[in-house]
Formats: C-alpha cells, structure tokens, sequence
C-alpha cells in the first residue's frame, strides 16, 4: 500500500510537471525531452478465484504490489540525439515473462539502454541500443514492446547510407538484450535495398529488390546442443524481397532462410528454417483489399539456444500471427496464438469499404470483412509424425454507421474456430464460437458523451457462454468513466474446461461462473494521462501487435500513467 | 529507483517551457517510399495523429477530425498527418484502412520501425500533436475522448 500511495504522489507531481512545462525545456542550443510510463497494481485477496484455484498460481509472486515503469530522457541538438531509458520493475507485474529470467531471490530489477545518433541528409549512425528490423522482420526485428515487457534492443552500432533514391545500405552489430540482462550471443547483419524504378527514372510507381543477412554467434551452442543437432557456434541467415506498386496495386513477396540448423524449442531437434510472406493489396477510392500469405518453417530465430524454456522474450525475430487482434473483449477471448511447433500455413483477406454521403460529411458507413486460415504443416515429434491440420478459422464482419453529428453505430460478428489441443496432440479438438458485439456511442453535446457496448460469445465447447457488456461516459477533453462485466453464464457440467472447485473426496465439481468486472477513470491534461481501475481479471492471452503473453487471473486496483514533455 | 524519478520529475518543475521544434526521421509514406519527417513542414500548421489498427479511440479521434475537416478548413489553413505505428503484422492492413475509412485528405505516413513514435515520445496511442507551420510542436494531447477534437481546433485557430 505504502508503494501504492508513493506511486500516487508521483501522479500529483507529474500533473504540476504537465502543468508548468507544456512543451519541453531547452538546454542551451538543444532541448531535452522527458517521457515517463508507469503501470503499477496492487493485488488483493479474492475468495473466488482462490476457491477454485486461480488465484496466485505462481508461487513467486509472493508481494501485494507490482510496477513496469518507464523513464525516458532525450537531448536533440540539430541533426544530433542521444538519449537514456530506464526500465524499472518494482517488482515486475504478476505474470510478465521476465519473471522467468530473473534470480529467484530478486524482487526488483532495473536495466538501462541509452543512445547517441547522428542524423544526416543521406546518412546516419546510431550507437548504443538499437531498434531495427529488415523487411517484415523475419530474420532480424530488435523492438520494444512495454504491454509485454519485451525489449530486445541491440548494444551495437549502426549505419546506413543511402546513394541517391537509388540504393540504401544498412549494416549492425551488437549484442541483444533479454529482459534485464544483456546476452553474450554478438548479432550482426546487413540489409540493402535497391530502388529499380528510380534507377529507371520510372515515377509512376515503385519497383525495389531487397536483401537481408544476420549472423548470430553463440559461443557454447554446440556444447550444449550438439545431442539436438546443433553443428555450428554460427547461425547464418538470408532474405530476399520484392516490392512492387502501380495504380493502386501493391505486392509485396519475402522469402528467408536458415543458412545452419538451429533449435528454437527446448526439447526439439535442430534443424534450418525457412518463410515465406506475401502481401497483395488493391485499393480504388474507398475500396480496399489486401490478402497476405505465410508459410513458416522452424524458423523463430531465439536470442540465446537453451536447454531451458525462456518465455517470450528470448527472440531476435518477428513472427507475429496474422489474424486479426480485436478491440472487442469477447471477441478476442481466446484468440489464434499461432503454432507452437512453428511450423504453420495460412493467410488472411481484408476488404474495406466506405460508403459517404457527398454532401453530409457526417454520415458514413465504414464495411469491414476479414477472413484468416491456419493450418499446421506436418512435422516430428519425438519419435511420431504429426499429419498437418486445420488449426485456427475465423470470419470477421463488421459495419460502423455514423448516423448524424450525435449518433454512431458499430457492429460486428465474429466466428472462430480453433484447435483447443494446443495443435500438437495427435487429434484436433475444434471449439466453435460465435461472437456478437454492438456498441453505440451518443453525444449528448460537445463535451459530454455516452457510450455503451454489449457483447454475446456462444459456443459448443470449452467454458461455453460469455455476455459482457460496457457503459462509458466520457467528458471531453479531460475525463472518462466506465464500468464493465464480463461473465462466463453457461455451465459446461461435462467439459473439462471452466472454473470449478473439485471435491477431493466425492470428485463431484461445483462450476464457479465468474464475473469479470472493472471500474475505472481517467483523467488527461495535455500529454499527462491517469488511469485509475480496480476490478477481477480473467485468466488468459493478453496480446500486442500479435504477439501474446499468458496473464494469469487477480484481482486489484491498478493505475496506469503516462506523462511526456 | 522510485525516488530517483521522482527527483528528476521535481527537478523538472522548475525548468520554463519553450517550444520543441518535430524531430527529423525517417518514415514511409503511402506507395512504402521512404521519406523524412522534415519534408512535412511546408509552413502549414498540421495535426499530426498516432495511430495504429488495434487502437480503436485513435480511429474514433481521426474519423471525428475527418467529419469536421471542411468546416475547420473554411476557418483555417491546416492539413493532417496521420502516423500508423503498426508494424510487419498489420502495416498492409493499415494502408487498405486509410483507404477505406476515406482519409482522403489525410497525409498517411507509416512508421513500421516506431522511429518516430519514439523520437515523439509517444507512449500509449492515440497521441495527438500540434505542429505550427516552422515545424515547432505547439501542443499535445493523449487519449480520445468524444469532442475532444474541438480543444484541437482550437488550438489551431489560436495559431494564426
């Protein structure tokens, strides 16, 4: 609590921050900048989720309270930056993957990244912690990602030049971060692209080849691989790419490859990887249509090759699934985590369309359908092949209607269908579910605003019914207010899913049918923005830019700050 | 650790504000050509956005700007940048939805690497700043509250 109640001083400290420097403070001929993140909870007892086992699963998290902050300090002087961050988990928030990493003694822990960068017409060079990727990132994507405390910054150096339009060249080195240590495993790669339509004088369009490597050297990994397969300290990796566009179409292909066998899963033989990405998209006015195609083949790349499962945050490349990441929480309940094997097939269409009255510029309707496919490939399993299967469907429809100045409409249907097997038992188990959301949004006038959501998840199987619902009142442009439900209202006597309480002696189950509630505020003053909520929180897949960590189920008040300037 | 912020944040206090001039980065625009920050500044005042497909209030805030774009444009010179954050996984799903939201008279950048969200400083989306027409960043704004695109106009009349 005495943490809790600090962490809300700070609150007043930056609203008098917010207050006084609107815009940013000049030191000298250059100005700094400041941004600071905070998300920090406090966990109380909940007899329910005790009841049937929920609550605190995770033996290590033993304290009451959990903070991710983030500070981050910026000076720029012309074509000069540099920069520190520091990553501070007082201790970490309950279920974030780098739990998993850290000593088992150690409560708290804090890691520094910091940057010097010159930015110039045609050049630059960055040293420090880097953030980059090639291409679609399936070789090499260095990035930070604070909903997930995943960071994977490269301590290294940088630089690219670019010859004209015509070619750009880029080169790195470093070593990765994972979580709050930095790995021993040297990265380095180098990526060029080529611009062909600018070569040929060619405006009408673009046409450009790309070409990516990146080495990865781990000093024991044949050590301690070689029973997997592993024959090499080095692991070389290739990409090649082609962009193309004219008059609305655009295609983009990728093609990468392990060059050495690797071993990205604990427990499973080495062997090399390849992808394949194609992105196709078509748009005329307010039309649009973009399809993508995936085949992946063992080819997450990890920071550090281990005998030990390291979570989430032990990957140098960017794999994310490609189905689409709802807003909606029921329809993104259970979503695709994509294959654990990582071996997968499949692709997604989107097509949009924007129906507008010419002269009412307030009346519109948006359409919005998305279907994705995903089936695994086959592949081994110790001793046993596993045929490739349909492992993830969906169909998504959705249609907005901006009715008048007052009044806007959303809704959206949504059918998923996933192999709750995990993919990787000999037999699918499919669950079938469909969800239906709609959400209106009234403006009472110009500052005040009302918004309500209700949402229904049938299906046959798993934990079976969920209803949820939302009311929102928004005071514009400083306060919001809410209060939601969500709550799981069919009993699945038979099923081995739900939440139950088990009777040892009898083994009869008593079905427990939650209610995931929250209530919530927030304020904004310019860039300051505090959001306070408490409420019970359902086990689950918590997921951002399609990559997805397990949060498990608490209880508590959380509260939620940002302030830049 | 928490002490140590909290002196810096003190320290912070006392120091006077002065306009921050848009840092220079690289991005891409609608046909993936690469293209910097700077060439924005064209002396128009702009409403730059930060946006992505996962962030519902960021597109609740640019279609609430789009619905009252030729109103505000009778009264001022302005344009709008709307910057999509996504990455790899969603940027071809954000340029089909620029189209298909008819952002017509957006200028629609993509900062797949989140160079510029980082140099903007942008923690959370959507993030909204205003850019007087040398390229200083006047004012800026997080979160999406109904109507609060008015205090943006605002801002931006109060420019001329």
């Amino acid at each position: 609590m005495k943490k809790f109640l600090l962490t809300l001083s700070i609150v007043v400290a930056s609203m008098l921050v917010a207050e006084e420097a609107s815009a940013q403070i000049k030191a000298g001929e250059g100005q700094v900048s400041i941004a600071l993140e905070s998300n920090s909870t406090y966990y109380m007892e909940d007899k329910k989720l005790e009841d049937i086992g929920l609550y605190r699963k995770d033996d290590r998290f033993k304290g009451n309270f959990g903070s991710n902050d983030f500070l981050k300090v910026d000076y720029n002087l012309g074509r000069f930056s540099a920069g520190v961050q520091i990553d501070a988990y007082l201790p970490p928030l309950y279920g974030y993957d780098i739990y998993e990493n850290m000593q088992r003694d150690s409560k708290c822990t804090a890691f520094f990244t910091k940057y010097v960068q010159w930015e110039d017409q045609n050049w630059g060079v960055r040293l420090g912690d880097i953030y980059d990727q090639f291409g679609n990132g399936i070789l090499l994507r260095t990035y930070e990602d604070r909903a997930l405390a995943f960071n994977n910054s490269l301590a290294g150096a940088r630089a690219y030049y670019n010859f004209n339009n015509y070619a750009t060249v880029k080169v790195l080195a470093g070593l990765p971060r994972l979580y709050d240590v930095r790995t021993k495993n040297p990265v380095w790669g180098a990526d060029l692209s080529l611009s062909i339509s600018d070569m040929a004088g060619w405006y009408d369009g673009v046409v450009s080849v790309e070409g990516s490597y990146v080495g990865r050297y781990q000093a024991n990994a044949i050590e301690t691989m070689s029973r997997r397969g592993i024959d090499s300290k080095c692991l070389n990796m290739v990409s090649g790419r082609v962009n193309f566009e004219y008059a609305g179409f655009t295609m983009r292909g990728e093609y990468a490859t392990k060059l050495n066998k690797d071993s990205y899963i604990p427990g499973a033989m080495a062997r090399k990887g390849n992808a394949v990405h194609i992105d196709l998209g078509y748009s005329y006015k307010r039309f649009s249509v973009t399809a993508t195609f995936r085949r992946i083949e063992a080819m997450t790349t990890n920071i550090m090759i281990s005998t030990e499962n390291m979570a989430g945050g032990n990957l140098l490349n960017y794999l994310p699934v490609l189905t689409r990441q709802h807003t909606y929480s029921l329809a993104g309940l259970n979503p695709f985590m994509g294959s654990p094997s990582n071996n997968e097939v499949g692709g997604q269409v989107d097509v949009y369309y924007s129906l507008r009255n010419k002269k009412a510029r307030g009346k519109y309707w948006n359409f919005h359908a998305n279907f994705s496919m995903f089936n695994s490939l086959d592949h081994k399993m110790g001793n046993d092949i596993r045929e490739g299967r349909n492992i993830w469907i969906d169909f998504n429809f959705d249609v907005e209607r901006q009715w008048n100045k007052s009044v806007k409409t959303t809704f959206l249907y949504s059918y998923q269908r996933r192999d709750t097997d995990q993919y990787d038992t000999p037999f699918a188990h499919y669950c079938d579910a469909h969800i239906f959301v709609g959400d209106v949004t009234y403006k009472i006038n110009k500052k005040h605003s009302l918004r309500f959501e209700a949402q229904y998840l049938a299906a046959n199987d798993y934990e079976g019914d969920w209803v949820a619902a939302t009311i929102e009142y928004n005071i514009a442009p400083m306060f919001s207010f809410y209060v939601s439900d969500m709550w799981n209202c069919e009993k699945m006597q038979d099923g081995m899913y739900g939440n139950y309480k088990l009777h040892q002696s009898t083994g009869k189950r008593d079905y427990e049918l939650l209610h995931y509630y929250q209530i919530g505020t927030s304020f904004t003053y310019k860039s300051f923005r505090a959001q306070l909520s408490y409420g019970r929180n359902r086990e689950g897949i918590v997921c951002s830019g399609g990559v997805c960590r397990k949060q498990p189920a608490f209880t508590g008040f959380n509260l939620a700050l940002t302030l830049s300037f | 650790m928490k002490k140590i912020m909290f002196l810096m944040l003190a320290l912070f206090v006392g120091f006077s504000a002065s306009a921050q001039s848009m840092p220079d980065v690289k991005v891409e625009n609608q046909e993936g050509k690469v293209i910097s920050t700077r060439d924005l500044v064209d002396g128009t005042p702009m409403i730059i956005s930060f946006w992505s497909t996962t962030c519902k209030p960021c597109i609740m805030e640019l279609n609430a700007i789009n619905d009252n774009l030729y109103d505000w444009l009778e009264e001022v010179d302005m344009k709008v940048v709307a910057v999509s954050v996504d990455d790899a996984r969603t940027l071809s799903r954000a340029r089909a939805m620029t189209q298909g939201q008819g952002w017509d008279d957006y200028t629609c950048i993509y900062d797949k690497n989140q160079d510029f969200k980082r140099a903007m400083n942008v923690s959370l989306t959507p993030h909204t700043f205003i850019v007087d027409g040398k390229g200083n960043v006047v004012y800026s704004h997080s979160g999406y509250t109904p109507g609060s695109e008015q205090e943006l106009f605002e801002k931006i009349k109060a420019l001329k």
